[in-house]
């Protein structure tokens, strides 16, 4: 045996879990973020790269095909497709986002309340979102408009209220972990206040998860939106708007004019697909640091 | 058996690159006890992984882990899983976690009987009842249907032993067996490994950061010191006479029952990123020189009868570990016993606290009439073992639990709702609670991840209402005192080492300058020669004259090293209260008896009056409501035991309580004859 000490060959390096995770996650980050700062300078640079307006009507040619001056066509209004697309990004992407952060904003403060007071007000909070989230989010959200009326800050509201749910569950059991924690007991023994306890110790300590959770929020918002224009409870009709073009056009598909319906949905499918990426890479990097 | 030769990990990662083990060559004989000691990030966990196979990805070996004369490293599959199965069985070192929860333990072990061992299951309950006994299981065809979460931690670890033992392996691998459990399990539990080497010729591999307690059962120990064998030999000659340098700072820094005193070795392990050409333990070493820093010692054999101890030394030490080569003993001395005509900065009156259950009645009896004054210079040292409810007594001082009955002051002021007392309310309690600080057992946990280290040290300043320049201020005048660099202010917890986050929670209770500061075991999260850097820290702090400390410890010898006065708390009642020295010199109580004699002591400090009280094993958690709470473990229980509840009682300096303490010399000597 004591002849045998010549050192091996080094086995050859096998694959690193760790490595192959955050570069995989890297690259749906860079991928989502890039997609959707296109539709963003889309929908900035509108006025720039497109001739015609939002809802400029050329009566000259009304369900033109694509080419000519009219780049994706017209639609039976006689307005253009290409523009419009364009300019609708604008109102998609603000409503999509502008929702998600009023759901983020609620949702974590209900959430931080209830977990931290626990008890009775936690019970009345947490029965108040069971009974939101019981509701299939259509027949909430009609119900919302209904209520509310039409208007792009309704529908904000509308689509806040369907996602904040959502976050005051997750924001609440997280500060339900963490408040067992002896960071607590120590901010409680160096005497913070019940304010300071939440706002500078389980606030930033509770947000992974909603960090996480909501850039894929936005892309089911922008779902939802246009959702709730097909269904004619979004915006009103010549406003640019993907789900409205949708179900505008949806009639001329039927008759072989795919560019009134097609172009809209594409940018919607871009979009939404841009907040995946990012959202499940986000993901994927919290759970490769939590390894 | 096992045979490890110049075994070397290199682990690749994106961002680095570390040697986890470097030319590692050790055997482990049938029959034959080895423990393998060394610090966390020596490299124990990693030889344990190396002979079972289980390396983490990106790791490249060399050298060759030889088991019955296959070598580990080129086994396939198949072949590993058969030598995991039959050749080499691991015990966790959290043995609940190890066990599935869903399924009984009993279960669990026929099943492995019933696959790796080809029995039938009639037979294989049978073989599993056995195991069970084998491993002293108290009750063990009831045992076998048990949840694990029914099971206490040394029961969930003798459970653990029989499963790894249960398919009859040539090697049983022990992964920190104890950690986590009380002294007297701690023996328990590891004379169990002793006996299976010596009752089936198992080898057994023992890891330990202690090479104090594993001492006792092991035939050879291995020292590890970043990665690198520094020292290996019998373990009782290493022990006592230990040559290498870090292995004699181990051991130095490891608190004595005997009161020597801790010697703390500055500096930390370095993370070596190649085989190192120098010696590792350079740095940190007091004899070394230039060739030191250079080369790498060789390992050679010491002269020895045995033949079998070599260390990798330029510069081998001799003789056993004295008070003389302590520079600096971490020993208190200020004036003790003048105390008492302070007025006292705590009071704790009979005090109960009942955690009632969420469903229904009943609830859990932490605290049963504790009574303690402490005044302002004075540091009392609180010992027990785990569940004995030292951490609901810091809470309760805290004002993060109210007493159930009773009464507990800071000075003078109370910090929650108790009965007939007022309580302050808003900012005025904020700033009251500032006066009492607690130093958590968990030094990372504790400070709030998100925060920086700034942010949270300067807490207890912001309730006091100073402006942020002032903040600062004294927030950098306690890093000086920490010894903590100012470039710490701005890292968050994560980044921090144990011993570094430690310090910042001493330095977030110092700041405020409070009346009153309790270490809630500040050191049993720590490595061993962080522990004595820490431990050195606190003995500094409670010197303060102007303040009161509580110690709280399941370590005895921790206590010993700094606190005036000890009570020792067994079922959530004080059975012994006194002068430290006094009590650990002359313990009256059977409890404090068996605690003392169960603690490992190095050479040279003999055990208090020679025979020692051997408790009755395996508590089964009796809930003693009437009489001493000890009466179902107590070799010396009467009738009256169990009957009359127990007071504290004046015993000379100290008070214990229990009535046959006058009696209790002549008992024990008639225990050791008798056996």
């Amino acid at each position: 045996m004591t002849d045998l000490r010549t050192a091996g060959p080094a086995e050859a390096p096998k694959a690193v879990r760790g490595s192959r995770d955050s570069r995989f996650s890297r690259v749906l980050i860079i991928t989502g973020s890039a997609i959707l700062m296109l539709v963003a300078a889309a929908a900035l640079g509108a006025p720039l790269v497109s001739s015609w307006g939002a809802t400029e009507i050329d009566p000259a040619s009304t369900l033109a095909a694509p080419g000519g001056s009219h780049l994706l066509g017209t639609d039976s209004n006689g307005m253009d497709i290409w523009s419009r697309v364009l300019y609708a990004a604008r109102l998609d992407l603000g409503i999509a986002v502008a929702a998600v952060a009023l759901a983020v904003v609620a949702g974590t403060l209900l959430g931080l309340v209830a977990g931290y007071r626990g008890g009775w007000l936690d019970d009345v909070l947490m029965r108040a979102v069971d009974i939101l989230q019981a509701f299939p989010t259509f027949i909430l959200a009609l119900a919302v408009a209904a209520l509310l009326g039409n208007g792009t800050v309704n529908l904000i509201i509308t689509i806040a209220v369907v996602n904040a749910p959502a976050y005051a569950r997750l924001v609440r059991a997280e500060v339900r972990t963490q408040r067992e924690l002896p960071f607590v007991d120590a901010a409680v023994t160096s005497g913070a206040s019940t304010v300071g306890i939440l706002w500078r110790h389980l606030l930033p300590n509770s947000l992974t998860p909603v960090r996480v959770i909501a850039p894929l929020n936005c892309g089911w918002a922008m779902l939802t939106l246009a959702g709730l224009s097909f269904l004619g409870l979004g915006v009103s009709i010549p406003t640019a708007e993907w789900g409205a073009m949708i179900s505008l056009g949806a009639a001329d598909v039927v008759g072989g004019r795919w560019w009134t319906s097609v172009p809209p949905g594409l940018a919607l499918f871009v979009s939404v697909l841009g907040f995946s990426l990012l959202g499940e890479g986000l993901q994927e990097r919290a759970n490769a640091k939590r390894r | 058996m096992l045979s490890i030769e110049n075994l070397s990990v290199l682990i690749h990662r994106p961002d680095r690159q570390v040697a986890a083990l470097s030319d590692v060559t050790f055997a482990v004989r049938p029959g034959e006890v080895v423990g393998l000691v060394g610090e966390s990030g020596g490299g124990k966990s990693m030889v344990a992984r190396a002979v079972v196979g289980l390396l983490p990805g990106g790791a490249h070996t060399s050298g060759r882990v030889l088991f019955d004369g296959a070598d580990v490293l080129r086994m396939d599959e198949a072949a590993l899983a058969a030598h995991r199965g039959r050749g080499a069985a691991i015990c966790f070192q959290n043995p609940r976690g190890a066990l599935s929860p869903t399924r009984t333990v009993g279960r669990q072990l026929v099943d492995r009987l019933v696959t790796h061992q080809a029995m039938s299951a009639a037979r294989a309950r049978d073989a599993a009842r056995e195991l069970f006994e084998a491993v002293g299981i108290r009750s063990p065809q009831r045992r076998l249907d048990a949840y694990p979460h029914e099971l206490s931690g040394g029961m969930a670890q003798r459970v653990m032993i029989s499963l790894a033992t249960g398919c009859a392996p040539g090697l049983l691998i022990a992964d920190e067996p104890t950690t986590g459990l009380d002294v007297t399990l701690t023996r328990e539990i590891l004379r169990q490994f002793r006996r299976a080497a010596d009752a089936d010729g198992r080898s057994v591999l023992l890891i330990s950061h202690d090479l104090a307690s594993i001492a006792e059962v092991c035939d050879r120990v291995v020292v590890l010191y970043a990665g690198t064998v520094v020292e290996s030999g019998p373990a009782e000659q290493v022990f006592r006479e230990p040559a290498h340098p870090y292995t004699r700072a181990l051991l130095r820094s490891v608190p004595d029952v005997g009161g020597r005193p801790v010697v703390a070795t500055p500096g930390g392990m370095p993370l070596l990123t190649r085989v190192p050409e120098n010696c590792p333990f350079v740095t940190r070493c007091a004899y070394a020189d230039a060739t030191c820093a250079t080369r790498r010692p060789p390992t050679e054999p010491r002269t020895d009868p045995s033949g079998d101890w070599s260390v990798a030394c330029f510069h081998p030490q001799a003789g056993a570990i004295g008070g003389a080569e302590a520079p600096s003993p971490v020993t208190l001395a200020g004036d003790r016993g003048a105390a008492e005509t302070k007025p006292a900065v705590l009071e704790i009156d009979d005090a109960h606290v009942v955690y009632r259950s969420r469903f229904g009645s009943g609830g859990h009896h932490a605290l049963r009439g504790v009574s303690l004054r402490l005044a302002a210079g004075e540091t009392l040292g609180v010992v027990g073992e785990s569940g004995c409810g030292k951490s609901t007594l810091a809470k309760l001082i805290m004002g993060l639990v109210a007493p159930t009955s009773g009464s507990v002051t800071v000075a003078g002021q109370s910090l929650v709702k108790q009965p007939g007392r007022p309580r302050p309310r808003g900012r005025e309690l904020r700033r009251l609670r500032t006066r009492a600080q607690l130093v958590f057992q968990d030094p990372i946990g504790s400070l709030s991840p998100r925060r920086t280290v700034a942010d949270s040290i300067a807490e207890p300043l912001r309730a006091a209402g100073l402006a942020a320049t002032e903040r600062a201020a004294r927030v950098a005048a306690v890093l000086d005192r920490m010894e903590l660099d100012r470039a710490i202010l701005g890292r968050y917890p994560h980044e921090l080492s144990g011993g570094q986050a430690q310090r910042v929670g001493i330095a977030r209770a110092l700041v405020g300058e409070p009346d009153l500061i309790v270490f809630d075991e500040p050191t049993s999260a720590l490595d061993v020669t962080v522990q004595a850097q820490i431990l050195a820290v606190i003995a500094d702090v409670t010197a303060d004259t102007d303040r009161a400390s509580v110690f709280i410890s399941h370590d005895l010898a921790t206590v010993r090293g700094f606190a005036d006065r000890v009570a020792v708390l067994y079922l959530g009642r004080v059975v012994e209260e006194g002068p430290v020295d006094v009590v650990f010199d002359d313990p009256r109580h059977p409890y404090t008896r068996a605690l003392l004699a169960s603690a490992p002591r190095l050479g040279g400090t003999p055990a208090p009056d020679g025979a020692a009280v051997q408790l009755v094993k395996d508590l089964e958690e009796a809930d003693a409501t009437a009489g001493c709470p000890l009466a179902a473990r107590c070799p010396f229980v009467t009738e009256t035991c169990r009957s009359q509840p127990q007071h504290l009682q004046s015993y000379g300096a100290s008070r214990a309580a229990c009535w046959r303490v006058p009696e209790l010399t002549a008992l024990i000597g008639k225990q050791a004859t008798t056996p």
